[in-house]
């Protein structure tokens, strides 16, 4: 009755019926778009208070920053978006924008609920 | 191109992606989770390298550039480049669910990405470096852990990421 995988396909093609998306979206649009993604990304999360870069040692931080998972998220959402050939209006760049500042937000309020940082009984040894 | 060179090349250059990538971000330094320390003494004791070890251990334990290497050549055959990405993405979500960081596991995602992209316009295709990604995977893990962890341990001294 309720597929999720199906419904969502079917949500996301309705743009395809309203001439929202643009399938022949070239690949200069694609490149700008994926660096307008980033970008925005960055800087909405900068704007947020995250700090940019995580804390040292940089190789071993669970932190959030605006350099690391923050682009991360929004270019891999953003290619799903791009498989599913729903790219909106503009050439995909509104599109590149939302997703930028929702995972910045994403990474700002939800991201320690979703993905809690491992529990260190012990300080400094082995989890 | 004839696929079994294609392979051959592939396999070297999924190896030395993900050995680089991995011993840059230190995985050969410290074990992140108890079930690597546990592998790493286990390999030092049948005489093998303690950096080597925790490197072996580390991979065991947690989607590293191995895996990000093989899910980003997966994604490059369904999907394309995107596909590439989305693997960096998942891959992501596995390293927070294990217990990494996972710097080492996006970063060699999106060069193993780039590696393939480049490679394509040689004619080489995302299968041969599913396969050669599998090749290089046993031989780090598969073969000899004893040698493996060794020459491991003599890259991580390179990178001056030695235990």
């Amino acid at each position: 009755m309720f597929d999720l995988a199906y419904n969502t396909i079917f949500f996301a093609s309705y743009g395809n019926i309203f001439g929202l998306s643009n399938i022949t979206i070239g690949l200069f649009d694609v490149l700008l778009a994926y660096v307008v993604t980033i970008i925005a990304s960055i800087v909405v999360a900068l704007i947020l208070k995250i700090p940019l870069l995580p804390g040292k040692p940089y190789r071993y931080s669970f932190d959030v920053s605006a350099i690391y998972p923050t682009p991360i998220i929004a270019i891999g959402i953003f290619s799903i978006f791009l498989v599913l050939n729903y790219t909106f209006m503009y050439n995909g760049l509104v599109l590149a924008v939302v997703i930028g500042a929702l995972s910045a937000l994403f990474v700002k309020y939800l991201f320690d609920f979703v993905f809690p940082k491992p529990l260190d009984e012990d300080k400094g040894e082995d989890i | 191109m004839n696929e079994v060179i294609g392979i051959i090349i592939a396999a070297i250059l999924c190896w030395l992606n993900f050995v680089i990538v991995d011993t840059y971000f230190g995985l050969p330094e410290q074990p992140g989770v108890r079930g690597a320390r546990i592998i790493g003494e286990n390999v030092e004791k049948r005489g093998g390298d303690i950096a080597g070890g925790f490197f072996q251990g580390n991979i065991v334990c947690s989607p590293d550039a191995s895996a990000g290497t093989l899910m980003a050549a997966i994604g490059y055959l369904l999907l394309g480049i995107p596909g590439g990405i989305i693997a960096a993405f998942f891959v992501f979500i596995g390293n927070r669910l294990c217990a990494d960081p996972g710097y080492a596991g996006t970063v060699g995602s999106l060069t193993a990405t780039l590696i393939i992209f480049i490679c394509s316009f040689v004619g080489f295709t995302p299968e041969m470096f599913i396969v050669g990604m599998v090749i290089a995977i046993l031989t780090v893990q598969g073969i000899d852990h004893k040698r493996a962890s060794i020459l491991l341990g003599k890259i991580a001294d390179k990178f001056n990421r030695h235990a």
